[in-house]
């Protein structure tokens, strides 16, 4: 095997930086990527993991519960160890100022340098970056943009957790955390790869276009010029009083050819609406339902099958949103069962990231 | 003033993606996330500034 996953859920950093190495010692390892509960302190856990693959690409995340094969887990670590056979090469940067525009530049600066090819001339069949980034900056939309204008790569990822805290996220590299940043890799794998983005939603016929926003702030101020919770409400036909009871269930998406980029509403203020994602002034947006998560996953794990031939590793984005309801179903150990047959790693985000920045969606990195 | 949207749209589209089919749809997607639908604008449609300077940023990218 080229790519083997694990996880850990010894009490300290030390027993499970060791119990790590010894799931692990098997393989030449050239990267490992990684992410652990915010149980863990993010200094310690950075340096260690580094330490414990000193000849690997080592870097990860905090996480709001941890995926690993065949399982949903807590207070845990999961990773993923790869090989030259399965990663030929692999190059990270760190963006430390997320709102800075120049810092994907520098960043895309160092991955021209190691590649010696310009980043838009970079063959996305042949390359793919992950993008792990602090999922408390509220920046993701402005950086996931940034990337998107300056390359043709598909990056895919995930905004780190903190356990449902909600007061520092971190992202690792270099044997070092960091917040308020991204850490973007640039992977050049030796094997074919595929991705899978999947929210479990069908789109009803009611429709509400974007006319007021203050985007940086990612609240909606008017649908259809009307106070934006108002019009929610009246779509749904129900008491603009029960409007917050129903996000989880009837969020809103952009829908582009069928498919759609979900926006999920965070909460009611005053008459407007606060998001967790970006939406902006002149985007029409559709009234979501959500159907089953289990089904909707396993049928888009089955295609992804289908189109490989078969899976050799899978880094699984999963919306900290769908865990809820995940739990709330008291399904998630029939949704970790689905990723029983092969390695797989991946976390339970504050966002996910696919050409853009997304909410209550699986985005998975999928290789052959 | 109408159509310089529309043209700028072409044109971003024909420069980054020429003839690749996959492509043409993520640059429609990116350019969808942004709130600029490709299928909105005709060379009749006015120029409206903000979308224009969306635009320009795009284009500055791909030099």
């Amino acid at each position: 095997m080229n790519i083997v996953s694990a996880f850990s859920s010894k009490e300290s950093v030390d027993l499970v930086v060791q119990d790590l190495q010894e799931q692990f010692k098997d393989l030449d390892v050239k990267m490992v990527i990684y992410y652990a509960s915010s149980l863990h302190a993010p200094e310690t856990i950075s340096q260690k993991m580094q330490q414990a693959f000193p000849a690997a690409t080592v870097f990860g995340c905090s996480t709001a519960g941890e995926i690993a094969s065949g399982k949903m887990l807590k207070n845990s670590v999961t990773a993923m160890a790869f090989n030259a056979r399965a990663i030929s090469e692999v190059e990270v940067a760190v963006v430390e100022n997320v709102q800075d525009d120049s810092g994907v530049e520098q960043a895309f600066a160092s991955f021209e340098k190691r590649f010696g090819v310009p980043m838009l001339d970079l063959n996305p069949r042949r390359f793919v970056g992950i993008i792990l980034v602090d999922g408390l900056c509220g920046a993701e939309e402005k950086l996931i943009d940034k990337i998107g204008d300056l390359t043709d790569v598909t990056f895919i990822g995930g905004s780190a957790g903190d356990d449902l805290k909600f007061a520092a996220t971190h992202v690792y590299a270099n044997g070092k955390s960091y917040s308020n940043a991204a850490v973007l890799a640039l992977l050049k794998p030796a094997t074919e790869f595929s991705f899978i983005k999947t929210q479990s939603f069908s789109t009803l016929c009611k429709k509400l276009v974007v006319t007021k926003a203050d985007e940086a702030k990612r609240e909606v101020i008017e649908f259809d010029n009307r106070p934006a919770a108002e019009a929610y409400a009246d779509a749904l036909g129900i008491p603009v009083e029960e409007a917050a009871g129903r996000f989880m269930h009837n969020p809103v998406g952009l829908v582009i050819e069928g498919e759609p980029y979900v926006r999920s509403p965070q909460q009611i203020k005053e008459s407007s609406m606060l998001f967790y994602c970006g939406v902006v002034e002149g985007m029409e947006l559709s009234i979501l339902e959500s159907t089953d998560i289990i089904e909707d996953t396993r049928k888009a794990l089955e295609e992804a099958k289908a189109k490989l031939g078969t899976i050799s590793g899978l880094i699984n984005f999963n919306c900290i949103l769908r865990t809820l309801e995940l739990e709330q179903k008291q399904a998630t150990e029939e949704y970790g069962a689905l990723f029983a047959g092969f390695p797989t790693t991946g976390f339970s985000t504050y966002g996910e990231q696919y050409i853009g920045h997304i909410n209550q969606t699986a985005t998975m990195l999928v290789f052959k | 003033m109408a159509g310089k949207i529309k043209m700028m749209i072409d044109s971003i589209i024909e420069q980054r993606a020429k003839d690749n089919a996959m492509l043409q749809g993520v640059i429609r997607t990116k350019l969808m996330l942004k709130g600029i639908d490709p299928k909105k604008y005709t060379l009749q449609s006015d120029d409206d500034p903000a979308i224009i300077s969306k635009l320009e940023t795009l284009v500055k990218d791909l030099k």
